[in-house]
């Protein structure tokens, strides 16, 4: 199962930058990330990340609200029309996401696309069955 | 099991008797002062003029106005050779409140604070750690005395530094705590910080908590985080400090010391008398005090006198929680509101963290009030609809309680300030509008 970690965080100068400074700290390194902004002063960052467990209790002791959320990571072809191709198979697949954002790659290869659908087991069902290629972890985390 | 069994448990009547028999006294002792010297002569009052307890009312206030311009020896009716401590108000916002004590009021005082705390449940096998200012602030050696009085070892730890406050309450094996509400809850996040679980890591099973008017829900919620009885403190500088009224075991309002205060409850616009059960202004009369008494004094904080008696069998009237200060209370588009109003919602709502901030601000010419509420860091998961909903429960709920729609801010776990002292929970930075 793959996990991104999200963190809380107020539109303020430098708490960006706190988040970083513990993973830098940790070397842990960043994969993809993508940042949501709200009319309420705060937003949430989404990092996936080469360890997410360890990034997660790092922030949390850092008393930083982070937690881990389950992801769906599909494989993608970087190339251009690469996103609208997956996008089509996943709109027939019929599975909706709050959340999403992407990896490019490079020779064509490597990019990915990430998506937090409400119900995790059941978008990946519908997604294996259309046929899309989901990531592994390991794919995820640890390659560059 | 009390402190003082006759004091303590004095039929209505006998109570009366000592009232007046004190409340002469108190006047003879005011009228060595300039203040109630000259105005009670202007006046024609004297020691005479109060039969019973009722004829009080013929008696003038004393407001904290009447401290201020007075300032420093006014009420002072004894020679500074007698005196032997004075404590005083930090002055923020004008000239500070003294208090002058002499040999007898200290001890009187001190005596207070023993019964306060017995009543209370400590005892003199406790290890008491008193977690507050020691100097001008009277938490610090009023509590001190009390609790030698009373017996236990005690731990002048002194406010702040919270990492030493675990350590003395480890090495020490600490049972009982002074402090006021808002450190408790930042000194629980050290607790959590550090890997300790305050419920086991420690010998703690009492709590009192005072200084800083707070909730029912406020105290519920320090209760389960350390799994402590917490009990419930009222004092002002102007009546000694912490010792006036004080929760017993049963934790059913504070008993009040009647011997030591006469208490009244008045409507703080009319001035008038306010029937029991309603809430109105406390208004105090030191009986016990020698060097610097006083009389009628208002105290600004809101209250009301419990109906019925207690199953503790004192028989010292009991107060309801002070829901707040009569100058705490903001305005805002014609509202009247109490910052404990806001502090009850929030805290009934289990992902609210325990520091909270108001703010009053001008925005576009209308009056907003803007609270900050800091997110408890284990409910968040990263569903930005969940903060959302929060936000909007939270706008809905305070809109229901106080008439006014605020604007909710959810803030960072720890991210508002966190003052040594008293938590500071309203900030106004409205702009005057001439009209």
């Amino acid at each position: 199962m793959a996990y991104q970690v999200s963190i809380f965080l107020e539109n303020k100068i430098g708490h960006l930058e706190r988040v970083t400074a513990v993973l830098k700290a940790a070397k842990i390194d960043i994969r993809t990330m993508n940042l949501n902004h709200t009319a309420n002063g705060w937003g949430i960052l989404n990092l996936v990340v080469s360890n997410p467990e360890l990034a997660h209790s790092l922030l949390l002791e850092k008393g930083l609200s982070a937690a881990l959320r389950e992801i769906v990571v599909i494989e993608m072809i970087d190339q251009p029309g690469g996103l609208d191709d997956l996008l089509k198979e996943i709109v027939n697949a019929g599975v909706n996401f709050t959340n999403a954002y992407g990896r490019s790659g490079y020779e064509n290869k490597n990019a990915y696309f990430v998506i937090d659908p409400e119900d995790v087991t059941q978008a990946k069902k519908k997604l294996l069955d259309a046929g899309l290629n989901i990531m592994s972890d390991q794919s995820i985390y640890g390659t560059n | 099991m009390y402190w003082e069994n006759e004091l303590e448990t004095l039929k209505r009547n006998d109570l009366e008797k000592l009232q007046v028999k004190r409340l002469k006294n108190t006047i003879q002792s005011a009228m060595n002062s300039p203040y109630y010297g000259n105005l009670y002569k202007q006046m024609g009052l004297s020691s005479d003029s109060v039969k019973s307890v009722s004829d009080i009312q013929k008696l003038p206030f004393t407001t904290k106005q009447n401290l201020r311009e007075n300032f420093p020896y006014g009420f002072l009716g004894l020679p500074t050779k007698e005196l032997i401590r004075l404590h005083s108000t930090s002055g923020t916002t004008g000239n500070p409140t003294v208090i002058f004590h002499n040999r007898h009021d200290i001890d009187s005082w001190a005596n207070l604070m023993a019964r306060s705390l017995y009543c209370a449940g400590v005892r003199d096998t406790d290890v008491f750690q008193n977690i507050c200012g020691y100097g001008l602030f009277t938490g610090g050696l009023g509590f001190q005395y009390g609790v030698e009085r009373l017996g236990c070892l005690s731990i002048p730890a002194g406010a702040g530094n919270s990492s030493r406050q675990i350590k003395l309450m480890q090495d020490y094996g600490t049972t009982a705590i002074h402090a006021i509400p808002s450190y408790l809850n930042r000194l629980y996040e050290v607790f959590l910080e550090e890997g300790l679980d305050p419920r086991k890591d420690t010998k703690l099973h009492t709590f009192v908590i005072g200084a800083e008017p707070h909730t029912e829900e406020q105290r519920q919620r320090i209760e389960e985080m350390y799994g402590v009885k917490a009990y419930n403190s009222f004092g002002l500088t102007e009546m000694n400090g912490p010792g006036v009224a004080f929760e017993c075991t049963y934790q059913n309002g504070l008993h009040i010391w009647e011997d030591a205060y006469l208490v009244e409850i008045i409507n703080p616009e009319t001035l008038e008398p306010i029937v029991d059960g309603e809430i109105g202004e406390l208004v105090l009369t030191t009986l016990d005090r020698q060097a610097m008494p006083l009389i009628r004094y208002r105290t600004r904080d809101l209250t009301r006198i419990l109906p019925g008696t207690c199953a503790c069998g004192r028989t010292h009237i009991r107060l309801d929680r002070i829901t707040g200060r009569s100058d705490d209370m903001f305005i805002v588009k014609g509202c009247n509101i109490f910052p404990m109003q806001i502090e009850g919602v929030l805290m009934k709502i289990p992902e609210v963290g325990a520091d909270y901030l108001i703010t009053l601000k001008t925005i576009d010419g209308n009056d907003e009030m803007i609270i900050e509420v800091e997110v408890k860091k284990d409910w968040f998961n990263g569903d930005i609809s969940r903060l959302d909903k929060l936000t909007k429960q939270l706008t809905a709920l305070i809109r229901d309680e106080v008439l006014v729609k605020p604007i909710i801010k959810l803030v960072e776990p720890n991210s508002l300030p966190k003052p040594e002292g008293k938590a500071v929970r309203v900030k106004e930075l409205r702009v005057a509008l001439n009209s």
